[in-house]
């Protein structure tokens, strides 16, 4: 069967990744510190990582959509964008005496 | 390569740059006041980036939102850190304006 997408044509290597996406995977490995950081360190360190880490991947979510061409994906990095604000709010009113 | 491109890609270098200084910041620093610092730093870069994405895709769907999400990025990253700060310090000395970290009262 014949693949619908171009870029997975043999010997189309050259559009198989682009810049969009070699900033989404560099980006991505970025998360792994603030991941690290978020699991091991104590719960305000943690807070500290996990905004850091959530502006990380909205930007991923909007480097993912460029560079795949699939620009209704961008609504997932719009609404992560807003709702990682609500998720950090939430959390660091429960840490001023809960965590 | 056209003039739009060399300068979509040289802010994308420069927003994922900066992203990634913040993340260094982040697991260098010792002190969590001195962590939050770094969340602003990577809003800019996400906006940057979507400024990228703008240069690249024009007046678009995706360029629209691109530069919306950078904007919340930067517009609400430090709503965020001074949020987080305000209950950093509830949590560490019961209320935000009694004391400040070195013992002495405001």
């Amino acid at each position: 069967m014949r693949s619908t997408c171009s870029a997975s044509e043999p010997g189309d290597l050259g559009a198989a990744v682009n810049e969009w996406e070699i900033a989404a995977a560099v980006l991505g490995f970025a998360l792994i510190p603030c991941g690290a950081v978020a699991l091991l360190a104590d719960p305000p360190h943690g807070l500290a990582a996990m905004q850091v880490g959530s502006v990380l991947l909205a930007t991923i979510l909007v480097l993912l959509s460029e560079g795949l061409h699939r620009q209704p994906f961008i609504d997932l990095a719009v609404v992560f964008a807003l709702m990682s604000l609500v998720g950090s709010l939430l959390f660091a009113r429960l840490m001023e005496r809960d965590l | 390569m056209s003039p739009t491109a060399v300068v979509a890609v040289a802010l994308l270098i420069a927003g994922g740059l900066i992203e990634l200084i913040a993340v260094l910041g982040l697991c260098v620093m010792r002190d969590v006041y001195d962590r939050l610092h770094y969340v602003g730093l990577a809003g800019f870069g996400g906006f940057l980036i979507g400024v990228a994405v703008l240069v690249r895709e024009s007046f678009s769907l995706i360029g629209d939102k691109a530069l919306l999400v950078g904007v919340v990025l930067i517009l609400l990253g430090p709503v965020m850190v001074q949020t987080t700060v305000r209950s950093l310090l509830i949590r560490e000395f019961g209320d935000w304006r009694a004391k400040t970290r070195d013992g002495s009262d405001q």
